[in-house]
């Protein structure tokens, strides 16, 4: 029988100094849409960020965020720039205004990466690993720009600073940053960590670059706002963030497999015309439930957002409505409750949901 | 503003309708709509019920320590 080796390395170099990753098969990149390919949402329509509760999910997996409604907006491939050499897509931020941040302001992208996804950092530890982010960016404007990692509670943050010494051209920016040995870090399916660009933040909330720190710190002290100047832009892409001091190149994932991975948080069934695919019962001349499989196992029991005109048969007769509410969510399946059928169908035969309007399922960090 | 959701056949509270776009909340307690709902109705959000009956303070207390 053969006698096989084993090789012990976290990075093997190649002789023309690039390091190869030994995980290429698993999820090197903890961002998930980090080259902005998936819009299920919105399709590359602009979205202006107003909503000043919570965040606002744009592109999949980002959401932008402001505490002053309609300073900017999101939108995939925003201002049609070539972006950087292997790309298709990015994340685009227009400013809507000349906004002056207040002390407290803050407007920021981020991403919340699930906690089962950074378990291995074993964040909060002594032996807490090291990663690096990695992006491309391009903005009209140039100077100090600023970002953090942080954890759920907003109470452990690393701030960091970078530099776009040229205005419109994409620059790569590296930022390594140690483990956090201390803080609390969700390996569930909570958040894990976020990872947030700043677009204007207020003094309250910058502090010191490249350290961890318990205040509520979301930039260094002085970063560029975005904000602060009507019709600024601010692009980026490529955005990885991976064990190890040092940035490897980006990890492009087949379009299934990163799709597949947005899904696990939103997707959005496709109701085309007699397309018969989710059958439940006609539970009474005028309702039925039909049941509808997620495509992956959901982060959590979903939220299902309805609109639009749904349309039915039960073998014989069509029918359609706009009443309906969520019976049952899991994370495996959603189960509508659709009322007030017009024409009315017959009790006890197996309903086909063949059209519609929209059904949003999200189960979002 | 949220209503409560009742299952149509054991005609118990399951979820909870947002008004503000029509989307149907489960009380999951991992779900961060729910969380969010939960939040919202500490701090005194607009309640009806099934029937759409505005509840009324007591009534919503009492009805935040039945959520999981």
């Amino acid at each position: 029988m053969a006698t096989y080796g084993q090789i012990n390395a976290e990075n093997i170099t190649s002789s023309t100094g690039g390091v190869i990753s030994p995980n290429i098969t698993s999820l090197r990149n903890r961002i998930i849409n980090g080259a902005m390919v998936i819009d299920q949402r919105d399709a590359g329509a602009s979205v202006t960020i107003t909503n000043t509760s919570a965040g606002t999910y744009v592109l999949d997996r980002w959401q932008g965020y402001g505490t002053v409604a309609s300073k900017f907006s999101i939108q995939q491939n925003a201002g049609s720039v070539t972006p950087p050499t292997g790309y298709i897509n990015y994340l685009g931020v227009t400013s809507a205004s000349a906004y002056s941040v207040g002390s407290t302001d803050r407007f920021q992208v981020a991403q919340a990466i699930e906690g089962f996804n950074i378990a291995d950092l074993a964040w909060g530890t002594a032996n807490a690993k090291t990663v690096t982010l990695s992006f491309w960016v391009y903005s009209s404007l140039t100077g100090s720009f600023g970002g953090s990692l942080g954890n759920q509670a907003g109470n452990y943050q690393y701030p960091f600073s970078y530099s776009i010494p040229v205005a419109n051209t994409w620059t790569q920016i590296n930022v390594t940053i140690t483990g956090a040995t201390s803080g609390t870090w969700l390996t569930t399916n909570g958040v894990g960590v976020y990872v947030l660009f700043g677009l204007g933040v207020g003094s309250s909330l910058s502090g010191t670059a490249g350290a961890w720190t318990t205040s509520t710190v979301y930039v260094p002290t002085g970063s560029v706002s975005v904000v602060g100047t009507s019709g600024a832009t601010f692009y980026v892409t490529g955005v990885q963030l991976e064990v190890g001091a040092q940035a490897t190149s980006f990890d492009f994932r087949p379009y299934g497999t990163e799709l597949a991975l947005c899904q696990r948080y939103y997707w959005s069934p496709v109701l085309g015309t007699n397309l018969s695919s989710y059958v439940g019962i006609v539970n009474s001349t005028t309702s039925g439930l039909p049941i509808i499989p997620h495509p992956v196992v959901m982060r959590a029991s979903p939220t299902a957002t309805y609109s639009g005109t749904f349309s039915f048969d039960d073998g014989a007769i069509g029918t359609s409505t706009t009443s309906v509410t969520t019976n049952a969510s899991s994370p495996n399946t959603i189960r509508p409750y659709f009322t007030g059928f017009s024409p009315t169908l017959t009790a006890g035969r197996c309903l086909t949901l063949t059209s519609g309007g929209t059904i949003a399922i999200s189960a979002e960090l | 503003m949220y209503k409560l959701i009742n299952d149509f056949l054991t005609n118990k509270t399951s979820g909870v309708l947002r008004s503000i776009d029509n989307a149907c909340i489960p009380f999951a307690s991992d779900n961060t709509d729910y969380q969010q709902f939960k939040k919202e109705l500490a701090n005194g959000v607009e309640l009806k019920d099934a029937e759409g009956n505005e509840m009324t303070p007591e009534q919503i207390t009492t009805f935040l320590e039945t959520l999981p």
